[in-house]
């Protein structure tokens, strides 16, 4: 892969010399073990800074460029990913990183504002409109998932520094978000071929998102040259994908894997056991698979992209020379004289198929080792509480790694710091590893928590980790519908420099009330409730008497004796009007 | 000098156990502060560490969702050494504080208030226990033992609450009011133990000459306790620089913001709430909560003592984030009223219904959370019977002290049935 940084440079170089030539398209393949091909495509456009401020679009997405002028966004990076990124086989990520983010949907920006209160109400404008024009639901990153980070990003542009001061960084992650073929689709009408021609004619949502694992960015930037006040505006889109080359090659009417006959199978017959009915399968790593371009993508390119004038050619296959790749008529190859890489020019009008035979070859081309290996899991057990570890591996056997490693946590996952531990090779000596560390806790319902910890790991070393947290029980209108699911937590950060590495996406298991039963829960509470009120105040208010003398002061004798005190008033009334008549 | 040698046993003795308790099982300590029986949101000892650790690293704890206890705990527990290097220390703190506890439970007992009041005096009063058996009933109370393993800060309010009552029996109403705003400021439910306290002092007060009027000698208390709190909330806004800790604090206890599980009857309550009457029924349950204070104080004005010790009880069952360290205050204060005992009605099934709470929610609790095979009802079907438990107790103690002052205004009345109209 070093092959890449080469090729990545020459092309920086190149659009920087070129720089009235507006756009840029290029696919480089690399086949990975064992029978992987990860596919890398990029498109590039400028535009001047003031032909944007006039709304002169022309390879620049008219869409997207509004929105960015109406949420007063000077740099967006915007992600969106699936699966993981096996560094262990398949070395260091493509990019060194750069254009991939967390599983789900990643957006971060630079936003100009006065105030914090300004920017928070921008970057509220940017997520809502991004949400309308990817079908992402990009407005489900509030407060509670927004973070600033301090230490772990930096904006890749070149920004004035008058205006520096009033650049704020958002940062929010949805990591629950499926990555699907509705998010393809607005992606591609940004390009300016909109998928009708050049490399991206291959880009099909039913192989895209069938891959191990695929990120699609977005990076708008502002680009000005040394010493002028010359600047453009620059937008890099990139789709990475690992496919399962034999996955890719089942015919799609009849998908499903069946076993290889057995006298087709390749055994080890050096095994001992080896004999009719056992099999070792033979080694294949030096047996490269065969595979074509529509095998891969389902049809073959359709032809350059027109609009991509400056000559740079538009697919790449990074092989050794020894591998036999032949392409269809019509196309040029180009071989690096100095490394792995072979290229081809199109012709615009004629499809390009690349055929790869099945071959036996040793020479493989190098992978380049990743700075560093990182993965993250939940340890513990139970739903009240658990723990984070993080293992993180510096394979270099001469230089120690410095680097920001940044968590976003969701409020309801209660970090206690005061555990956090760092574990190097397995002693604890803790105060070396962790150099500073930037922490903004999380506040219920409104804002999740931020850890950011710059840790330096010496030369072929291990560090480990480790710190506990509380799950919260939630009031039961904030669970999802799949409330036993769990709950996804972004991924970890590693920023290493220019590099950057992301762990994989946990899901958090909470403790569930019973939702079938509030009401059930507010009449049995309030019962208990009541019946003590009622045992108290009952004491309270009413007198003791004996229960002899109970019969006197029970109501019906009360009203007995009412009734013959009225009686007995009458009887004298009625005595007296007698009285009365005799005088 | 042998009482005080019996003293020195018992005192002896309970700390022995609970340094026994804390050395001979290290893991016992972390199990116990990690239980919701014990640790509450606003108690508990880890989250008190955190708090520490984020004061002492220049983070405000109470810009977080995890730190809610009252900020003056942070210099106290910044000046031990820490609990994770040295935990003799805070062991050694918490076992003090049990002590001192039962030391002001003893000189409650020794002044024979729950006996004979300035205006009451029970026909049975010789039944009572001594000083010393209260004592150990509370230092040996198996609650009492967990709460101060599991050290939640809960236990200074305790303190707190047993010094101003000790105060108040001593006819000390200043020290009393300083040590009532001192747990109210600690955990705020205490301030509406200040009706009674304040008649208790009024009660016990010197003779004077000039003896002063009832309501101002409350006003002027009540004066005190606002000074008193004021002082200490002001200088925790000097300690942690803003006021914001309010809000954390008691803001959290008011509006119920963590629903983490407990003994009480508020978490699951709310957390199947519907969102639109949240409002209402917080306002509700702490309207319910203050409503036993008046009605109590009046009607058993002659004791206002009893008063105090079934208030403990009514919040160890009502109040937002309850644990057993406040039944233990309840359970501690409960025997200095042993001559009425033979008079409540329902004892066997109040202790049996308390027992059983007692051995099958840790039971519960565990199916439900880590075991998988109950769910959220179970936990909490034995909170309520753990309620109903606790609040037949205290409703049979009132019960058993009304018929003992029944016994005063009509002696014919003794041993024969009675009913109420």
């Amino acid at each position: 892969m070093r092959q890449f940084h080469s090729l990545l440079l020459f092309l920086s170089l190149f659009t920087l010399s070129v720089a009235t030539s507006d756009y840029h398209e290029q696919l480089l393949l690399t086949p990975l073990h064992p029978s992987l091909l990860l596919a890398s495509f990029n498109f590039q456009s400028n535009t001047t800074v003031n032909s944007f401020e006039q709304q002169n679009f022309r390879n620049f997405p008219r869409s997207l460029g509004q929105i960015l002028q109406h949420a007063n966004t000077r740099e967006l990076h915007l992600r969106f990913s699936l699966g993981r990124w096996d560094a262990e086989s398949w070395g260091a990520r493509p990019w060194g990183g750069a254009r991939e983010g967390g599983t789900g949907v990643e957006l971060w920006a630079w936003v100009e504002a006065e105030t914090d209160e300004e920017a928070d109400g921008r970057w509220l404008t940017l997520t809502n409109a991004l949400s309308g024009l990817f079908c992402a639901s990009l407005n489900f990153i509030d407060s509670t998932r927004t973070t600033r980070p301090v230490m772990s990003f930096q904006p890749s542009g070149d920004h004035k520094n008058s205006s520096w001061d009033n650049l704020h960084l958002l940062h929010g992650t949805l990591p629950r978000e499926v990555v699907c073929t509705e998010n393809l689709t607005p992606f591609l009408k940004l390009l300016p071929c909109k998928g009708k021609a050049g490399i991206s004619s291959l880009l099909d949502g039913h192989k895209l998102f069938d891959a191990s694992w695929q990120s699609m960015s977005i990076d708008v930037r502002p680009v000005c040259s040394a010493g002028s006040n010359d600047c453009q505006l620059q937008i890099t889109q990139t789709i990475d994908m690992v496919l399962d080359i034999q996955r890719s090659k089942r015919p799609r009417d009849n998908p499903i894997p069946r076993p290889v006959p057995n006298e087709e199978l390749r055994c080890d017959a050096s095994k001992p056991y080896h004999s009719e009915d056992t099999c070792f399968p033979l080694d294949t790593a030096a047996q490269e698979e065969g595979w074509t371009l529509s095998q891969i993508f389902g049809h073959p390119l359709k032809g350059a992209c027109p609009l991509a004038t400056d000559g740079i050619d538009p697919v790449c296959i990074n092989v050794p020379h020894a591998r036999q790749v032949f392409a269809s008529e019509g196309s040029h190859e180009h071989l690096d004289p100095n490394g792995f890489m072979r290229c081809f020019q199109l012709d615009p009008e004629k499809e390009l198929e690349m055929i790869l035979p099945q071959q036996e070859i040793t020479e493989k081309a190098p992978l380049e080792q990743p700075l560093l290996y990182a993965e993250r899991s939940f340890i513990g057990y139970g739903q009240e509480r658990g723990g984070v570890q993080a293992i993180l591996t510096n394979p270099s056997p001469t230089k120690a790694v410095d680097f920001v490693y940044m968590e976003s946590l969701p409020w309801f996952m209660k970090l206690y710091l005061h555990t956090l531990k760092a574990k190097i090779n397995g002693l604890d000596t803790h105060k070396d590893v962790i150099q500073e560390m930037y922490y903004r806790p999380a506040l219920d319902r409104k804002r999740g928590t931020q850890l950011e910890v710059r840790i330096l790991i010496p030369a072929n070393s291990t560090v480990v980790l480790t710190y506990d947290f509380e799950k919260a029980i939630l009031r039961y209108t904030e669970y999802p519908p799949d409330a036993n699911r769990g709950f996804d937590v972004a991924p970890a950060v590693i920023t290493i420099g220019n590099v950057s590495i992301r762990t994989t996406s946990l899901l958090l298991p909470l403790p569930t009330p019973d939702f079938s039963m509030p009401y059930n829960v507010i009449i049995l509470t309030s019962t208990v409730m009541a019946l003590s009120f009622g045992f108290v105040f009952n004491l309270l208010v009413r007198r003791f008497v004996a229960v002899d003398e109970a019969d006197q002061w029970d109501v019906r004798a009360v009203r007995l004796k009412i009734a013959a005190l009225i009686k007995a008033k009458l009887k004298r009334f009625r005595n007296a009007e007698k009285a009365e008549k005799r005088e | 000098m042998s009482i005080d040698r019996r003293k020195a046993t018992l005192f002896g003795a309970a700390a022995a156990v609970r340094i026994l308790l804390f050395t001979s099982f290290p893991g016992l300590p972390e199990l116990l502060t990690a239980r919701v029986e014990i640790s509450t949101p606003v108690t508990s000892f880890k989250r008190l560490q955190e708090g520490l650790f984020l004061y002492n690293h220049n983070v405000s704890p109470y810009d977080g969702g995890v730190y809610h206890q009252a900020p003056l705990l942070l210099p106290l527990f910044s000046l031990l050494p820490s609990s994770a290097t040295y935990p003799a220390f805070t062991y050694l703190l918490y076992i003090l504080v049990d002590l001192l506890s039962a030391i002001a439970l003893i000189n409650i007992a020794e002044s024979g208030e729950a006996v004979s009041s300035k205006l009451f005096t029970s026909p049975r009063k010789g039944k009572r226990w001594s000083s010393f058996a209260i004592a150990a009933a509370f230092l040996f109370n198996p609650f009492t033992i967990a709460t101060c393993i599991g050290r939640p800060t809960s236990v200074f309010t305790t303190c707190a609450i047993l010094h101003a009552i000790s105060k108040a029996v001593q006819g000390n109403s200043f020290t009393a009011m300083f040590a009532l705003s001192f747990a109210a400021y600690l955990s705020m439910y205490p301030i509406l133990l200040f009706p009674p306290l304040a008649l208790l002092c009024y009660d016990r007060r010197k003779p004077l000459k000039n003896p002063e009027l009832m309501y101002s000698f409350v006003i002027g208390n009540a004066v005190a306790v606002g000074g008193s709190l004021y002082s200490l909330l002001h200088m925790s806004s000097l300690i942690t620089g803003s006021w914001e800790f309010l809000s954390s604090t008691y803001g959290v206890q008011l509006l119920l913001p963590d629903l983490t599980p407990n003994v009480g009857l508020w978490w699951y309550f709310f957390i199947e709430m519907f969102d639109s009457f949240r409002n209402f029924f917080l306002g509700v349950f702490w309207i319910h909560l203050s409503s036993y204070v008046a009605g109590l104080t009046i009607r058993l004005r002659r004791q206002p003592l009893f008063v105090l010790t079934l208030l403990l009880g009514i919040f160890a069952i009502f109040k937002p984030y309850p644990s057993i360290s406040d039944t233990s205050l309840f359970l501690a204060m409960l025997p200095l009223y042993r001559h009425v005992f033979p008079l409540m009605r329902y004892t066997f099934l109040a202790s049996s219904t308390i027992l059983y709470a007692t051995l099958l929610g840790p039971a519960f609790y565990y199916l439900w959370i880590y075991a998988g095979s109950g769910n959220a009802n179970f936990f909490y079907a034995i909170t309520l019977v753990w309620s109903l438990g606790l609040s037949l107790l205290t409703s049979d103690a009132l019960f058993a002290v009304l018929r003992d002052e029944l016994e005063v205004e009509r002696p014919e009345m003794k041993g024969k049935e009675i009913r109420q109209i």
